[in-house]
């Protein structure tokens, strides 16, 4: 017996996470992965991935600083963030994320301006503010030994490795709702933010006018191993739930079938997917035309954003409990638009002021090896060159 | 839903309701995402909930007497009654159902261990609760509710959810959905007391007695008398009624609950 039912009156369960959890997720992703290919360089030595170093490490910092104050604007009582360590909560996914936050953001910094002080010391010269402020940021006249440095840097990939763990195992875990209740979630995160670190690599390489020809090589690759990983981990996905009358599967296909929003939006992910896949390919193999593959980086950028977004916005919508899907529109104020914008300006002045005050472009070759000089191909100069 | 998933959903009902009964003693475990240790509260009793639905008119007199004792602003539900227009698909027969909903206070209720502030917590009673000046809000819990039970209240900016009036059980009092329930249908007391009226219905009805969800495996103790099995999950397809009124413009109007 079939019936058709009609729920007569239905409340309105708004979203409980708002946009700000997505800019976190997306920057804290950013930044881990980011530290992932400033590693080869700056960790392991391997001085061909040095000028991609500089600039992924330049990524890893800005967008590690500005990802902890969105995550500090999703609460609703901002100001009770000290409750975090007041009350540890070592069940809670989330209360773990709040001790490996500060810590991973701790070594990052460290291991920046580790990697940034030789060029800094040198800086320290230079007459004026710049060098005033390069002076007191170097700290002093002495070198860092170099097994220090990789000793921070395996413990800031360490601390990386706790973040990507808890952002997925946080949001995984929710029995609540099925389309985030699987273990596939927290590796299409990691793929998507590998994929949004190249696109934010190779921006910055543009942008910076660092335009450097072996980072957008190797960005390139990396970007298209990303993508076929994100594609196995989806396709793994489906097949394991194709069959299934439960779980996230059969709800993200019961949500596709039912509203047209979902599947205009499975249609543009799938698409801009093979676009970044097939350009990425492409440009890997035309060296000629990867002057362009900034605009890749800005797809892929797009790809790893929206992903969250569907995510953690968009699942939110799905009801539960009542009849139809829950509308949500983002709203202008902070808790929408505004939020979304501010967390870019944020990041954006974060970057400037970097690039500013720290000569980030030409310190990492020096922090690994000060007698030889840098390919003259990289802007190396300890100054910025905005030419 | 098809046939079989509904017969298979529907024994999973009676099956964890039976399950769900067996009171287990609080566990405190170390493991991530496990419940800790209940806190608070008579660990003498275990208040639970019958709702009959055949005594249910969809009043609401629960609804708002609930609201005007904890102050929910308007939008927000501590507890309400979920009516449905039932259409029998081949017979065209009309019917309606009542489902009131409010916090299972579940057995193994997943808002807890998400807490990362240990503000939510369950006392040793049963009752799941909110300790509001340590809240911060993050609304983990919010999503973790299967039930919809928790929403960020906007006035105080902190989690807030159906307590079983324990501010009222604590005085002798029935809570304020109970107290105002026109038909009797709702009835809470002490499982662990078998002389209790809830005790001695569950005791009498075992059989029938269905809980929301029992997919989740969260065991709920609110237990429904006269429940039909296709709405122990959210019914498949069901359209919303008032969403459906809209003005020219494409724009909802007529409806007072929307937050905006």
């Amino acid at each position: 017996m079939n019936l058709l039912a009609t729920e007569v009156l239905v409340p309105r369960y708004g979203i409980a996470w708002y946009p700000w959890a997505v800019q976190y997720f997306f920057l804290i992703a950013l930044s881990y992965t980011s530290l992932w290919l400033a590693a080869p360089g700056l960790i392991f030595g391997k001085r061909s991935w040095m000028p991609t170093a500089r600039i992924a490490m330049l990524a890893c910092v800005s967008t590690a600083l500005v990802a902890p104050v969105a995550l500090l604007a999703d609460l609703h009582q901002p100001l009770r963030f000290w409750h975090f360590y007041g009350f540890p909560t070592p069940w809670s996914w989330m209360s773990l994320g709040s001790f490996i936050l500060p810590l991973y953001l701790g070594a990052v910094l460290v291991l920046a301006w580790m990697s940034w002080r030789p060029a800094l010391e040198e800086r320290a010269q230079a007459p004026g503010w710049a060098g005033k402020v390069a002076g007191r940021l170097a700290w002093g006249r002495f070198r860092i030994p170099r097994p220090l440095i990789i000793l921070v840097g395996l413990g800031a990939l360490g601390l990386s490795l706790g973040i990507a763990l808890y952002t997925g195992a946080e949001v995984a875990i929710l029995r609540a709702r099925p389309l985030w209740n699987t273990y596939w979630l927290p590796w299409m995160f990691v793929a998507t933010g590998v994929i949004g670190a190249c696109g934010l690599v190779l921006l910055l390489n543009r942008i910076s006018r660092a335009r450097n020809g072996a980072t957008n090589r190797q960005m390139l690759t990396v970007l298209v191993m990303a993508c076929l990983a994100a594609g196995l981990i989806a396709l793994t996905w489906f097949l394991d739930g194709v069959n299934a009358e439960t779980g996230s599967v059969a709800m993200a296909l019961d949500s596709i079938r039912h509203n047209p929003e979902w599947r205009a939006t499975a249609l543009w992910g799938s698409f801009a997917g093979t676009l970044l896949l097939a350009t990425a390919f492409f440009l890997r193999k035309r060296p000629g035309w990867r002057a362009w593959a900034w605009l890749v980086g800005l797809l892929a950028l797009h790809v790893a954003w929206m992903f969250r977004w569907v995510v953690l916005m968009n699942v939110q919508t799905v009801a539960r409990n009542s009849a139809g899907i829950h509308d949500y529109h983002v709203a202008f104020g902070s808790y929408g638009l505004l939020g979304i914008l501010g967390t870019l300006g944020l990041w954006l002045a974060a970057i400037l002021i970097i690039d500013l005050y720290i000569p980030w472009r030409g310190s990492e070759a020096k922090a690994i090896d000060t007698t030889t000089s840098s390919n003259p191909l990289d802007s190396s100069q300890g100054a910025p060159s905005h030419g | 839903m098809d046939p079989i998933r509904r017969t298979l959903l529907g024994q999973l009902a009676r099956l964890s309701a039976g399950a769900a009964l067996i009171p287990l003693s609080s566990v405190a475990t170390a493991g991530i995402n496990d419940q800790p240790s209940r806190r608070g509260g008579d660990p003498e009793k275990r208040y639970g909930m019958l709702i009959d639905l055949r005594r249910c008119i969809g009043c609401q007199a629960c609804t708002v007497s609930c609201h005007i004792e904890n102050a929910a602003p308007l939008g927000n539900f501590r507890t309400i009654v979920s009516q449905f227009e039932v259409e029998h698909e081949e017979t065209g027969e009309l019917a309606t159902f009542m489902l009131p909903r409010l916090c299972n206070h579940c057995e193994d209720p997943p808002c807890v261990p998400v807490c990362p502030v240990q503000a939510t917590f369950q006392r040793r009673d049963g009752i799941v609760v909110v300790d509001s000046d340590r809240c911060v809000g993050c609304a983990y819990c919010v999503n973790a509710c299967p039930y919809d039970a928790r929403f960020i209240n906007k006035e105080t900016q902190v989690a807030d959810k159906c307590t079983f009036c324990a501010h009222r059980l604590e005085a002798g009092l029935l809570p304020a959905c109970v107290e105002s329930c026109v038909g009797g249908a709702r009835i809470i007391g002490d499982m662990r007391d078998p002389q209790s009226e809830i005790s001695r219905l569950i005791e009498q009805h075992r059989d029938e007695l269905m809980i929301l969800k029992p997919e989740k495996n969260t065991r709920p103790q609110v237990f429904y008398l006269g429940m039909d099995e296709r709405f122990t999950t959210r019914p498949d397809e069901a359209k919303p009624g008032i969403w459906d009124v809209r003005n020219q413009q494409g724009k909802e109007i007529g409806y007072e609950f929307a937050g905006h």
